[in-house]
């Protein structure tokens, strides 16, 4: 039973860009301001986000009329009548209408995932462009009836007399009346994704003021990142907002210090009359945790030849992307650290070092989900047990992850995130790249519920072709 | 032993209003403490129902039909499945074993009687479709700390098929499949030879100061909800109004509604996984009782993560071993708490070499 696999040595693995016939590059991305739940798209839908994201990508790269060869992206959260949410989103888009187009879902990676997918496609030479992205509301999420009353509507669909469709609703009890919301507890442990890394957070000993630190941090880069005007060719306002929501440009330690814990206060049972707890004390607050955000992203990705033909940039050529999954069910892992197993393999496999990387993009699920992965990547007994790596894989140069900002400032509408991430990694590397002359690596990594973790690595076109 | 041979397997409603009589009688005869030494004596019988159907051959929504078996499924948080997981098993032979113990002669009362552990061997799989053969008695009656303890033991074979039987001329009737042991406590009642009860005998199966318990890290939280109890009864049949209603807890001195213990022992073992295998051993004891509603944190890990890592996870109350259990080192272990950290419960759950 929940036999443990060995861990499975990867740096001989061959790299697939030696056989791949070329490359896929990041060509731009446009997404809409994240808004907070509840707050500025309140009324607004998965489909009307991802048009809206989608509409501003083909305005500011002139696809109208034009047959992309697919667009890719998703929802988490999804009524059953969004089947179709992309390919429904592209029909209310002006690109051509021959343009096609599929859902995929994978919690928080679907972003990043759909992504990967695109350029696979891309560098096998079955499509020459294609848009990866993904929305998500909390506000507009769907509601689902009690299994109960499911049962008996569909009992009494099927039921062929009058008699036995009243007779089908007659197991309702009055509790079934109850509609069901969607949460985001992870079906085999009940335990919310707070409480999960709450638990993380525990076992690695993360503090309370590192993960302020880090929160605080992501909101100055992120205010100044707009300040600079970062964003302004990759946002596309949307209602009214015209900056993420969620920023607090003038968020400090102190503010954050006073935040009450919200996650991991059960752990190790409640406090005793004098207050003393056998546990370890809660350390994640509202503040250091990513709000509950509505938004939408896409990213326009496409051949050389593609952008050549359109006078378009290339921001960063894809190099490798890894997706991992831990087994967190019955404990042996955290269920967001699949990214910290992502991420060495991707590295073997294009024989890079962890300090090669120019720019680290850490999706900020929590504060605590980054500062643990770096943790574990820091400890030589995890590294060798556990990821299977000779020692410790290494630390970074904390000057280089999150430098616009990421989730924790942002928001996190959680199929969306991918696709800020990679246009906003691929603009820093291009940027980087065209600053210094020299070769500008960026890493991202992405984790998502179910225990998953996607990683991949985007490179600085040469400056010479940058521009095909 | 005698082998009595009943038709079918009994309705536990009826059993139960037979239970509330018999310990009436009890009562009434002075059988509990102080009662003589003579009348502490187990009934040396067993019963057997043969010819037990499941799946299209049971009737429609009745115990081992496929319907039911879904049902149970759901409220426990099975995989929906065939094969009948170990503790639908043990619904399907509990009426059986409460047969025994509303017997006139039977010399403890059932009404208070305290589910004190359990220990299950599935030795090979059961399956929708398969015929059974159920058979129950007691065993082993035993002095304990707050009164006397004993086993009730059920068997379920899976009968051979026709084919089978044409086939394998000389072969046994049936195959052995599921061997469950329930632990109970008739408190306040006293063997004679128990000298109080202050055997270290006694004492060790009572486990540790409950005091000296340090939750390890959950894995997983039940949220139970005020209706568990009524949703777990109305799949096994126990509607005891300690877990059906806050007036009938109220009565025995809980406060609200208490969780069926087997409940929250098939949901340890629903969440142990596909890891579990086809056959498996699975223990329980049983500590606090969870109110309901309530929020029940647990830990399901790798007896090796476990071990490895020094938790104190382990059992407070040691549950019988089950015959043929492998390397304690094997399966995975698990502990329910509640939010003053107060265990409700522990086991383990190992694959059978």
């Amino acid at each position: 039973m929940a036999t443990r696999n060995p861990p499975v040595p990867t740096a001989g693995a061959p790299a697939p860009t030696s056989g791949a016939p070329r490359d896929a590059y990041v060509i731009g991305g446009n997404r809409i301001p994240f808004a907070r739940a509840g707050g500025k798209y309140s009324r607004a839908s998965n489909q009307e986000m991802f048009t809206a994201a989608l509409e501003g990508l083909v305005a500011r790269y002139g696809l109208q009329g034009e047959r992309l060869g697919e667009v890719v992206g998703g929802a988490v959260l999804k009524h059953a009548r969004d089947f179709n949410l992309v390919r429904e989103s592209v029909l209310g888009s002006s690109l051509s209408a021959q343009t096609p187009a599929y859902d995929l879902q994978q919690a928080c990676a679907t972003g990043l995932e759909a992504a990967i997918a695109v350029s696979n496609k891309i560098r096998l030479g079955q499509v020459e462009s294609g848009v990866a992205g993904g929305s998500d509301t909390v506000s507009d999420a769907p509601i689902a009836v009690s299994e109960g009353l499911r049962r008996a509507l569909l009992e009494a669909s099927h039921a062929k007399t009058f008699g036995a469709r009243v007779k089908a609703f007659g197991s309702v009890r009055p509790s079934d009346l109850a509609p069901l919301t969607p949460s985001t507890d992870e079906p085999r442990t009940g335990l919310s994704m707070g409480e999960h890394q709450a638990i993380t957070t525990a076992r690695w000993g993360i503090t309370r003021e590192a993960q302020d630190a880090l929160a605080l941090a992501s909101h100055e880069h992120l205010a100044a990142a707009w300040d600079a005007g970062f964003f302004d060719d990759l946002v596309t306002p949307h209602r009214g907002l015209v900056r993420d929501q969620n920023l607090r440009a003038d968020s400090s330690l102190e503010k954050l210090a006073r935040l009450k814990p919200v996650y991991g206060k059960r752990l190790g049972g409640s406090p005793d009359d004098s207050g003393h707890r056998d546990g370890p004390e809660p350390t994640m607050t509202a503040g250091n945790s990513t709000p509950l955000t509505d938004g939408a992203s896409t990213v326009l990705l496409g051949s050389r030849e593609w952008a050549s033909e359109r006078n378009l940039p290339l921001l960063a050529r894809v190099v490798d992307a890894e997706t991992a999954a831990v087994d967190y069910v019955h404990g042996h892992e955290g269920l967001l650290m699949a990214p910290a197993h992502a991420v060495p393999r991707l590295l073997a496999r294009n024989g890079l070092m962890l300090g090669d990387l120019d720019f680290y993009e850490i999706h900020e699920a929590f504060a605590s989900t980054v500062l643990t992965t770096l943790a574990a990547w820091e400890d030589d007994e995890y590294c060798r047990t556990e990821l299977g790596l000779d020692g410790r894989l290494g630390s970074i140069d904390r000057g280089r992850l999150n430098v616009t900002g990421s989730s924790l400032a942002a928001g996190h509408p959680f199929a969306a995130t991918g696709g800020r991430i990679v246009a906003t990694a691929a603009k820093l590397v291009a940027r980087k790249a065209a600053e210094t002359g020299g070769t500008t690596r960026a890493l991202i990594s992405v984790c998502a519920a179910g225990g998953l973790g996607v990683a991949m690595i985007l490179e600085s076109v040469h400056s010479t072709d940058a521009t095909a | 032993m005698r082998v009595e041979t009943l038709p079918a397997v009994p309705g536990l409603g009826g059993l139960y209003g037979k239970g509330l009589a018999a310990s009436g009688r009890l009562m009434m005869t002075r059988r509990l403490p102080g009662g003589g030494a003579s009348d502490l004596a187990l009934p040396d019988v067993a019963y057997r129902v043969a010819g037990v159907a499941t799946g299209d051959d049971a009737a429609p929504g009745a115990v081992g039909s496929a319907a039911h078996l879904a049902r149970y499924a759901q409220v426990v948080g099975e995989a929906p499945s065939e094969h009948l997981p170990a503790g639908y098993l043990h619904v399907l032979g509990f009426p059986l074993a409460t047969a025994l113990m509303v017997r006139g002669d039977f010399p403890l009362s059932l009404l208070g009687m305290v589910h004190l552990a359990n220990a299950v061997s599935l030795v090979r799989p059961v399956r929708l479709g398969d015929t059974l053969e159920v058979r129950a008695w007691a065993q082993d009656l035993r002095p304990h700390r707050k009164g006397v303890q004993v086993d009730l033991v059920t068997e379920i074979s899976v009968e051979r098929t026709d084919d089978e039987r044409a086939a394998g001329v000389g072969l046994p009737a049936t195959t052995f499949a599921y061997r469950g042991v329930s632990t109970y406590l008739a408190k306040g009642t006293r063997l004679p030879d128990d000298s109080a009860g202050r055997t270290p005998e006694a004492h060790r199966d009572t486990g540790r100061d409950a005091q000296t318990f340090q939750p390890p890290l959950p894995t997983a939280r039940w949220s139970l909800d005020g209706g568990t109890g009524r949703a777990y009864a109305a799949v096994s049949g126990d509607r005891n109004p300690i877990h059906t209603s806050a007036l009938g807890a109220k009565a025995f001195g809980f406060p609200r509604a208490i969780a069926h213990g087997m409940y929250t022992a098939a949901r340890a073992l629903a969440e142990s996984g596909a890891g579990r295998g086809e056959t498996y051993d699975w223990t329980v004891s049983f500590a606090k009782p969870a109110l309901l509603p309530s929020t029940v944190d647990v830990a399901i890990r790798p007896a090796a993560d476990a071990s490895a890592r020094g938790r104190q996870d382990v059992e407070q109350v040691e549950a019988p071993v089950p015959d043929g259990a492998g390397d304690p080192r094997t399966g995975l272990t698990y502990v329910a708490w509640d939010r003053a950290g107060r265990p409700h419960l522990s086991g383990r759950v190992a694959p059978r070499p």
